[in-house]
């Protein structure tokens, strides 16, 4: 009909702003990195020396740190927030008492959405120090044969206080995805288990392997989110660019890189487009995962509605 | 007591550990952004906290008067550019939904809920603040926008597609337009749900730094002029003075932090209201 082609039209100028706006970032970041790829090779991703300078053969761009700092922070935030959240997805379903449970999910939904600088000025002052006195001076005493906690800890701000932040702002959305994944499960399966006589504990393990998937999922999309936070990172990992192997010294990630040079980058040539190489390393990275996430979630939730 | 009992206990011991450990953190940000900020306040007053300019660097007390201006001209700007999109956006993917435009909005609209928040501000750098030749409200704005239209217009377009059908072909017997039955009937009974998805863009927009980073640039001391021009904001004056080595300026962040943490849960309280009743 011709007023309903007519209604389409009106709202399409606006709604495809949207679309307009993602096709720009995706090209801008392939467009603006180009010359820092073709200027460093592969030295831009390689390379671990970043000093910048004013001539352009005396400046160095290298983006493994950042890489690496993003990788290591975004894993240890990982690895401390999905066993967290799975045992206290759990423990909500299976031993709190009802009334109890919408307080607590409400509680982790506003922890979720809290913002996020209010995070990092927290780990600056209270996280940052606690971690020094009470997690890496112990280690680097009793651990320091290790190499990951070798280096002398000089300052709380140091890679591993960027990763249990971290962890700490991803454990909320961790939580909810795997406490819907569980809740969604059929209650036909948990009532034959505890027919049977199986103690709430069984009742976990045996429904454990049905939400493997969405445990799977929730962690990728964890992943991309911590990749991604920007500001409470940069306030407590030291924003120190070089390598190490080290967990106890401070460091830097593709977004704290990004939140302190990009300010002063256009001073400098080349510079302004490494900092956008960095961008597109990351921007790849997230919705690589995040898309992956998805996916195979929307493809587990079909396999529980066939399942019911 | 058996074994099979003695494990139950355990696992519940241990599970209620990691919830307790899911809860305190964030429970110990609100308890200290309360205390150390109250303190803040405190020195000089609510009202004077609210409006006054902050101190010079290491001498004196003073408030969030600038900032806090600036975050209401962001905010409503934000919420005047990307509400008519998110709108737009959510009716175009419910009511053509097998259109190949909506579906290429919807699938670009989630991805665009991945998109790291300090990528946006880069991007808008390039894009307008670059061109104008300065930092202003309207770039920090437009930035904002970027990051809290695709949730708005998720949120509505949820409400949207959940309107029972059978209102939807009653608007058609009565020969309504596809265009009245979406804005006349449709947005009516799901207005509560727009509401809240409004809402929670406005929340999020509120809290956001990385996205004004290099777009906002305003200076932490002076009231908003104009939308042309450089403004500051809540979230950008705390991590400012957060990473200042002024005790004063800290002192100041986590009053800001407290005057940030206050809105927020607020907002967040009206948001679980609202939702309860748009379920019954």
């Amino acid at each position: 009909m011709a007023r309903d082609r007519l209604f389409f039209l009106s709202l399409l100028p606006l709604a495809s702003l949207t679309v307009a706006a993602f096709l720009a970032i995706a090209a801008l970041f392939v467009y603006e990195s180009l010359p820092a790829f073709l200027h460093e090779g592969v030295e831009l991703i390689a390379g671990t020396r970043w000093s910048p300078s004013t001539s352009p053969s005396e400046a160095f761009y290298g983006l493994l740190p950042a890489i690496v700092g993003t990788a290591v922070t975004s894993c240890l935030a990982l690895a401390i927030a999905v066993p967290l959240s799975l045992g206290a997805a759990l423990f909500v379903n299976e031993y709190l008492p009802h009334r109890l449970r919408g307080a607590v999910s409400t509680l982790i939904d506003a922890a979720a959405g809290m913002p996020t600088v209010v995070y990092g000025l927290w780990g600056l002052y209270v996280l940052a120090p606690l971690m020094q006195s009470v997690v890496a001076e112990p280690l680097h005493r009793y651990l320091g044969f290790v190499p990951l906690f070798s280096c002398r800890p000089v300052s709380g701000y140091s890679l591993l206080t960027a990763g249990v932040l971290l962890a700490i702002m991803i454990t909320p959305y961790t939580f909810a995805a795997i406490y819907e994944a569980y809740r969604s499960l059929p209650t036909s399966v948990r009532e034959a288990a505890y027919s049977i006589g199986a103690t709430r504990a069984q009742v976990c393990s045996i429904l454990l392997p049905a939400i493997r998937p969405a445990i799977l999922s929730a962690a990728l999309l964890g992943l991309g989110r911590a990749a991604s936070e920007t500001v409470a990172v940069t306030m407590v990992v030291g924003n120190a660019p070089t390598l190490t192997s080290c967990l106890l010294s401070p460091g830097v990630t593709i977004t704290s890189l990004i939140a302190t040079q990009f300010g002063e980058a256009s001073l400098y040539p080349y510079m302004t487009s490494a900092l956008y190489a960095a961008g597109l390393v990351l921007l790849a990275i997230g919705l690589g995962l995040s898309t992956y996430g998805l996916v195979a979630l929307s493809r587990w939730r079909r396999w529980v509605a066939s399942y019911v | 007591m058996s074994r099979r009992r003695a494990l139950d206990a355990l696992a519940a011991i241990a599970m209620g550990a990691a919830l307790a450990l899911c809860l305190a953190p964030f429970l110990a940000v609100v308890a200290s952004t309360v205390a150390r900020g109250a303190e803040a306040i405190a020195r000089v007053g609510l009202p004077s906290f609210l409006t006054s300019r902050p101190p010079a660097p290491g001498e004196g007390w003073g408030g969030i008067g600038p900032a806090l201006a600036g975050t209401v001209v962001l905010t409503t700007l934000t919420t005047l550019i990307g509400l008519p999109v998110a709108l737009a956006t959510a009716i175009l993917a419910v009511e053509f939904p097998r259109s190949i435009v909506a579906r290429a909005v919807r699938a670009l609209t989630k991805a665009m809920m991945e998109v790291p928040t300090v990528l946006v501000s880069m991007v808008v750098y390039t894009l307008v603040v670059v061109p104008m030749g300065t930092a202003s409200a309207l770039a920090g704005a437009i930035a904002l926008a970027m990051v809290m239209t695709p949730y708005a217009a998720t949120y509505i377009e949820m409400h949207l597609e959940s309107v029972p059908p059978k209102y939807r072909e009653a608007g058609f017997a009565i020969g309504m337009s596809r265009a009245g039955v979406a804005l006349r009937v449709c947005a009516g009974i799901a207005s509560r749900g727009i509401a809240v998805g409004i809402a929670m863009g406005i929340a999020r927009a509120l809290g956001e730094t990385a996205p004004l980073l290099f777009t906002a640039g305003g200076s932490h001391y002076a009231y908003p002029t104009s939308i042309l021009q450089p403004v500051d904001s809540l979230t950008l004056l705390i991590y400012d003075f957060a990473t200042s080595p002024y005790p004063n300026l800290v002192q100041v962040a986590w009053g800001a932090a407290l005057v940030l943490v206050a809105t927020y849960l607020a907002m967040f309280a009206a948001i679980r209201v609202l939702v309860k009743e748009v379920r019954v």
